[in-house]
């Protein structure tokens, strides 16, 4: 699950082009979107699409369930682990 | 018709020539064009909103950003482009041509009318702003817009911004050799005719004239006739020739 955190920051990171942020930098615990990290509704669809690409798992980008695997890091990898493959 | 008019204050970007200093040394023929463009900083723009500006972008709101000054707010715009950001609208039908899932931001931020779009967002302007795109003739097209745009609204001013970067390489064989990176943004002010530093008017011209007149990219014509004593400008969309006039000092 570690290994899957830090591989999601750093998704993150790249997809969303954070230019002066580090993996070390996200709270895995934190809000994603306005408060926290202060991602808005285009990275949530751009974060979409990075997931399917990278693990081949599809995000509805505006429905109530997707918006709690969005919630953090750790629930984004928690929905990740159990529906990759 | 006769347009009368000043340049209140301008900015423009090309490789290595990022200031008005520079481009009055360019003028001189002190300095030359560089092999790379450069990108501003763009340090008023937050750090979250910077992130996504490509250099078509960066160097466009830059120019827009320090031509505007004080006016940035609510100084009513043109924006000109003849390409776009043609870059990412290239990596866009890459991305379609080999079935893959398209960038939601890159595909946002593709439109012609993106970069107005940004900068009336970082600015906060809701004053009306257009998009103009006239193949080789874009540069005078939008401006010959935007001074009519301010007279006829009676606007005391208006932000007139144009750039192109150089092609991607798969387009390169449909554009003429010259082409150059180039953003340039001009603040525009009314003024009557007494006190106007330019005029702009529709002339007829022979056509050897013409062709005479016509070499260079139009932007850099119209920096070079803005830093010098130069006393008129001309040049042509399509088949219309306009003039720009100095007011004799």
């Amino acid at each position: 699950m570690n290994d899957l955190i830090a591989e999601v920051k750093q998704l993150i990171i790249d997809a969303l082009e954070l230019e002066d942020i580090e993996p070390q930098d996200i709270d895995a615990d934190a809000p994603l979107f306005n408060d926290g990290l202060g991602l808005d509704s285009i990275d949530a669809l751009e974060l979409g699409v990075a997931i399917k690409k990278a693990y081949n798992i599809k995000l509805e980008g505006n429905s109530e369930e997707s918006k709690k695997h969005f919630y953090s890091v750790t629930t984004l990898c928690e929905f990740i682990q159990a529906n990759r493959n | 018709m006769v347009f009368y008019f000043n340049v209140a204050n301008w900015s423009a970007w090309a490789d290595g020539l990022e200031t008005q200093a520079d481009w009055q040394q360019w003028q001189a023929g002190e300095k030359q064009l560089a092999d790379e463009l450069n990108l501003p900083a763009l340090k008023s723009v937050p750090p979250m909103q910077r992130r996504r500006l490509s250099p078509f972008a960066k160097v466009t709101l830059h120019c827009a950003l320090e031509a505007a000054g004080d006016d940035a707010s609510h100084v009513p715009s043109v924006f000109a482009s003849r390409h776009g950001d043609l870059h990412k609208t290239t990596a866009l039908i890459e991305a379609v041509a080999k079935k893959e899932d398209l960038s939601p931001t890159q595909f946002g931020l593709s439109v012609h009318n993106a970069l107005a779009g940004l900068f009336s967002i970082f600015t906060q302007n809701t004053a009306p702003i257009s998009a103009v795109a006239a193949g080789e003739s874009t540069f005078i097209a939008g401006l010959v817009d935007s001074l009519v745009k301010m007279q006829i609204n009676q606007y005391a001013k208006i932000l007139y911004v144009y750039s192109d970067l150089k092609v991607p390489t798969c387009y390169q064989n449909y554009v003429a050799e010259n082409e150059k990176n180039i953003a340039i943004a001009l603040l525009l002010e009314a003024s009557p005719m007494e006190q106007a530093q330019f005029s702009l008017a529709q002339t007829k011209l022979s056509q050897s004239e013409h062709t005479l007149e016509l070499n260079g990219p139009q932007a850099f014509s119209f920096i070079q006739f803005l830093c010098s004593n130069q006393p008129a400008l001309i040049q042509a969309i399509q088949q219309q020739t306009w003039v720009f006039n100095r007011a004799n000092g």
